[in-house]
């Protein structure tokens, strides 16, 4: 076994043992000076100053120097090593480190734990072997490529530190695989140092490793996962009188508790404390949490929900952002013979909506003006076409410029009483199902931003019965989003301009099918008014990992970060995006950060990360197919109590240490340089007697 | 097993009783008991000698046995006692708050005075006690009836301060205008010129002086090992020292200002009795007595 030290920099440490020697030389009893009636001799004798300038007690300086050089080599961490001889092979090794920095390593004592196993591995290197290190959470980051600069290596590891993001082990493993393959002929090893938490294995099986590689893993979690998190917010808007008023409600979630326990919850508005609640959450579960309602804030709202703190600290506080006034305006044109009824679903679809709010006007098709449009954002035809003539050309320019009209076709329109050049298709009579039980929806473009909601719930499209729907034939330029089963187009689009034109060819009554019935109806219809309208849904918060795609149409955006930098992104063909890797919120500007701000946007990590369960290191690498001599290897791997223990001798250097200040005391107060005995059996203190 | 009277003179014993006036009467029995003839029987009744009958003698002084058997005047002649003033000075300077053994020179100069104070009362003298630093802090007048007033006010004085003889000497010799006996007990921190100036003072005014001068063992000694800073009682000065290099010469300073103080004072016509506090009292009890016999001795 051979000694090594996991933090070197403490032994500068040893440069304090001046400090006694200085004090030795400079020694004088200023504390307990020596009372003499009188020193009207002793001032008579010459006083050498120069002599005093000796030590002249070895042993309480060799005692605190000692102690001094003990204390900092403790806080070097000394460490044993297999011996060199033992782990020398023929070649030299590359070793990929990878430290799981995600967030759930920032549990108490984790991180230390794994910064420490980090540190062994790397001395337990020969100094030919190369070392890299990759930093991953749910991304990899090759921190250090291969390098033989081992203290380089060290230091790039002290910087790191567990962030706000979750754990993709997949991702880790590629990234080691690349680094693997460009260390030509040197026994690769790689060595995961991670919390082995269960959220982060999916995308591992399958993943192909280059043979000969061994890959074992550091287990540094903890066998307590007992773990409370808040899992969710949301806002709910309601009028009183004149007063706008909000209520928060979240769930706040318990994992492995060994009982029940109750949790302070609190809510914070713009940085105010807005509310206080008391829950007991179970062993295991989510409980809602309900803040009693408060005059909703004016603008871009900031919340936060935190909790007491436990174990894990940085998923006890929960972010959300959103905008006091959200909602959408939706103007409804239908003609004047519509019955009551039938546009009782289509309304009270988009009523239920939250984020945003969409309000519905009805106007008449003569209403429709460049006022009313101003503060509209979508013009939706029931079974009617879009003006013509003047109104026409008003339309027009709004769609030109960003506006959205949704036309729903039905049998009024399909009488071709009137036409129009912003519809994407020409009706031509009813298509009657009702022979056949009804028609469905055939094929759907599921990579349309449309339908991208139903991407992996396609079917519940196809469950809806349409009986009766104009007959439609899309016009040049127009993409049909959709078909029924028998080949004719059921959602038809045409851009005009930065504006949409979607014609649903849809029953969105109950009159005509049982769509309104389905469950795919209102993410359809909300999904319909948010696409064609140019408005993205409205999120109360984001996870971390993920981009943030700024709204088109800024020149200069800049982003206020959680951690206060500033971001402005370039544009590509997408538009603008910004990674967001802190968990807090967000803010976006124009051109200078500063006033009130454009957008918010809250970013939390991912709720999986808040359950610290471990999946078994060997299932976790099952999939990854590593060498034969991986498993002698994976062996070989200092266990959590081999790691403990072959660092324990700092806690015996700092017990040394104790004796020896303990002695020193003794040495300095009782011994040959103590008062009571400075004068040769007699005691010091004299005025008591 | 019983405690011999005489051990009452140890200091270190007598450190143990707090009534001073128990302890005075404790050392003066147990020095009384190894004297071959009390004091205490009267010495105005004690013959001293016959002398010739000289006109103007009293008639009732002449031994009218010696007239019968040798038919001439002789008159008889006795030690008569005579009362006087003792002034007891002690030297309650900071300096004095100093003992490497189990009490200080302070306590010492206490226990001696309360002794040499009852010893005087017994014998009928009138005692009083000035206790002074830099000036006089406790005045007791000479009174046959202050002995009580006197150990009261002993007990309770403490040393402090910063010490200066000739001052308070000064204002001592104005506190009686009867010649008697002024015994200074003192640490004798002053040039010897100046206590021999003091002492011819009192000499002049027609006092008999006895300067008891307390030394401690590690004053003399100096027996101190180790690199120390040395801190004045008095005046707070501090020295570093290094005290087994000066050990040598301290001792030479030392014993050259006990040798001057022994010349001048006793070329001044006071009695220097130089006591070591680490000794018993009966040496300091002796001193006193030999010189109070001395005085007293009228005829």
């Amino acid at each position: 076994m051979g000694l090594g030290l996991l933090v070197p920099a403490f032994l500068a440490g040893l440069a304090a043992i001046v400090v006694p020697i200085i004090l030795h030389l400079r020694h004088r009893d200023k504390d307990r000076p020596q009372k003499f009636p009188s020193l009207m001799f002793l001032e008579l004798l010459p006083i050498r100053t120069s002599e005093r300038r000796r030590i002249t007690d070895w042993p309480l300086l060799l005692l605190r120097a000692l102690a001094l050089a003990l204390l900092a080599l403790a806080f070097a961490r000394p460490v044993f090593t297999r011996s060199a001889a033992v782990e020398k092979s023929a070649r030299s090794r590359a070793v990929v480190l990878m430290l799981d920095r995600s967030m759930s390593m920032g549990a108490e004592g984790i991180w230390a734990a794994a910064l420490d196993s980090a540190r062994i591995t790397i001395a337990k290197l020969d100094a030919n072997d190369r070392v890299a290190l990759v930093l991953f959470d749910d991304e990899a980051e090759v921190a250090q490529a291969f390098t033989r600069d081992h203290a380089g290596t060290l230091a790039i590891l002290a910087k790191a530190k567990p962030g706000p993001r979750g754990t993709h082990f997949a991702s880790a493993l590629r990234a080691a695989r690349q680094l693997i393959n460009r260390a030509g002929d040197a026994k690769s090893e790689v060595v995961m140092v991670t919390d082995l938490q269960k959220g982060g294995v999916g995308g591992v099986a399958g993943l192909d490793l280059p043979a000969g590689l061994s890959l074992h893993t550091v287990d540094v979690g903890s066998r307590d996962h007992a773990n409370t998190a808040v899992l969710s917010a949301e806002v709910h808007r309601s009028a009183e009188g004149q007063r706008t008023l909000l209520t928060v409600k979240a769930r706040v979630v318990s994992r492995e508790l060994k009982a029940p326990r109750k949790l302070h919850v609190m809510l914070t508005l713009n940085g105010r404390p807005s509310g206080t609640q008391e829950v007991t959450v179970p062993v295991a579960g989510d409980v809602p949490v309900s803040f009693a309602p408060v005059l909703l804030p004016a603008g871009q709202v900031r919340g936060a929900i935190s909790l007491d703190h436990d174990r894990l600290v940085a998923d006890d506080s929960f972010h959300f952002a959103f905008t006091a006034d959200d909602a959408a305006r939706i103007v409804l044109v239908a003609p004047d013979d519509a019955a009551g009824d039938e546009t009782l679903f289509f309304e009270h679809a988009l009523a239920v909506s939250r984020a945003p709010i969409m309000r519905v006007d009805r106007v008449r098709v003569g209403g429709l003006d460049a006022r009313t449009l101003e503060k509209t954002a979508l013009v939706l035809f029931w079974d009617t076409a879009p003006p013509t003539g003047t109104g026409a050309k008003v339309l027009e320019d709004w769609v030109q410029h960003g506006g959205g009209v949704v036309v729903v076709a039905g049998k009024r329109l399909s009488s071709g009483a009137r036409s129009s050049t912003l519809l994407p298709a020409t009706a031509s009579g009813n298509v009657d199902r009702l022979s056949d039980r009804g028609g469905s929806i055939g094929d759907v473009r599921l990579d349309h931003p449309l339908f991208a909601v139903f991407r992996d719930a396609a079917a519940s499209l196809n469950s809806a019965r349409f009986l009766q729907y104009p007959r439609l034939a899309a016009a040049p330029g127009a993409d049909v989003l959709a078909r029924f089963d028998d080949g004719l187009p059921a959602v038809i689009e045409r851009r005009a301009g930065s504006g949409h034109v979607v014609l649903v060819d849809l029953p969105l009554d109950s009159r005509n099918g049982d769509f309104p019935l389905q469950p795919a109806f209102l993410p359809f219809l909300q999904r319909l008014v948010l696409y064609t309208s140019g408005r993205d849904a409205t999120t109360l918060w984001r996870t971390t990992g993920t981009n943030w795609l700024l709204p088109s149409g800024l020149r200069e955006p800049a982003v206020s970060t959680p951690d206060g930098s500033i971001v402005r992104p370039p544009r590509d063909t997408v538009g603008s995006t910004v990674a967001l890797r802190e968990a807090g919120v967000y803010a976006l500007y124009e051109g200078r950060v500063q006033g009130e701000p454009i957008a918010l946007l809250a970013v939390n990590a991912p709720a999986n990360e808040s359950d610290l369960s471990q999946i078994d290191s060997k299932e976790l690498l099952l999939g990854v197919r590593p060498s034969a001599a991986a498993a002698d290897e994976a062996l070989d791997a200092p266990t959590r109590e081999e790691v403990e223990s072959r660092q324990r001798l700092w806690r015996l250097l700092l017990v040394v240490v104790a004796v020896l200040l303990v002695v020193e005391t003794f040495v300095a107060n009782r011994g040959w340089r103590g008062t009571a005995n400075r004068l040769a059996g007699a005691p010091s203190d004299r005025s008591d007697t | 097993m019983a405690t011999s009277p005489a051990s009452f003179l140890d200091p270190v014993l007598l450190g143990r009783i707090s009534d001073l006036a128990l302890l005075a009467r404790a050392v003066v029995d147990g020095f009384m008991h190894g004297q071959h003839r009390s004091l205490r029987r009267g010495s105005s009744l004690d013959f001293a000698e016959h002398r010739s009958y000289q006109p103007g003698d009293d008639l009732r002084r002449i031994d009218w046995r010696v007239f019968g058997r040798t038919e001439r005047f002789y008159v008889k002649e006795y030690d008569a006692d005579t009362n006087v003033s003792v002034i007891f000075g002690l030297d309650s300077s900071a300096s004095m708050d100093f003992g490497s053994g189990k009490i200080t020179k302070f306590d010492y100069g206490r226990f001696l005075v309360a002794s040499l104070a009852w010893l005087s009362q017994h014998q009928g003298d009138r005692v009083g006690l000035a206790t002074f630093d830099g000036d006089l802090v406790d005045v007791v007048p000479p009174s046959t009836r202050h002995l009580q007033l006197l150990l009261h006010t002993l007990s309770r004085s403490k040393a402090v301060g910063k010490g200066k003889l000739s001052t308070a000497a000064d204002k001592l010799t104005h506190l009686t205008a009867r010649a008697g006996i002024v015994v200074l007990v003192t640490d004798c921190y002053e040039p010897p010129e100046t206590l021999a100036r003091v002492a011819t003072n009192f000499r002049m005014r027609g006092h008999d002086v006895i300067i008891f001068h307390l030394v401690d063992a590690a004053e003399r000694d100096f027996p101190f090992k180790d690199a120390t800073t040395f801190e004045d009682s008095e005046t707070g000065t501090k020295i570093p020292l290094r005290p087994d290099d000066l050990r040598g010469k301290y001792k030479e300073l030392i014993g050259a200002h006990y040798e001057a103080l022994s010349k001048k004072l006793t070329g001044a016509g006071a009695d220097y009795v130089r006591v070591e506090t680490d000794k018993p009292l009966d040496y300091a009890l002796h001193a006193y007595l030999d010189r109070r016999l001395a005085r007293s001795r009228v005829r």
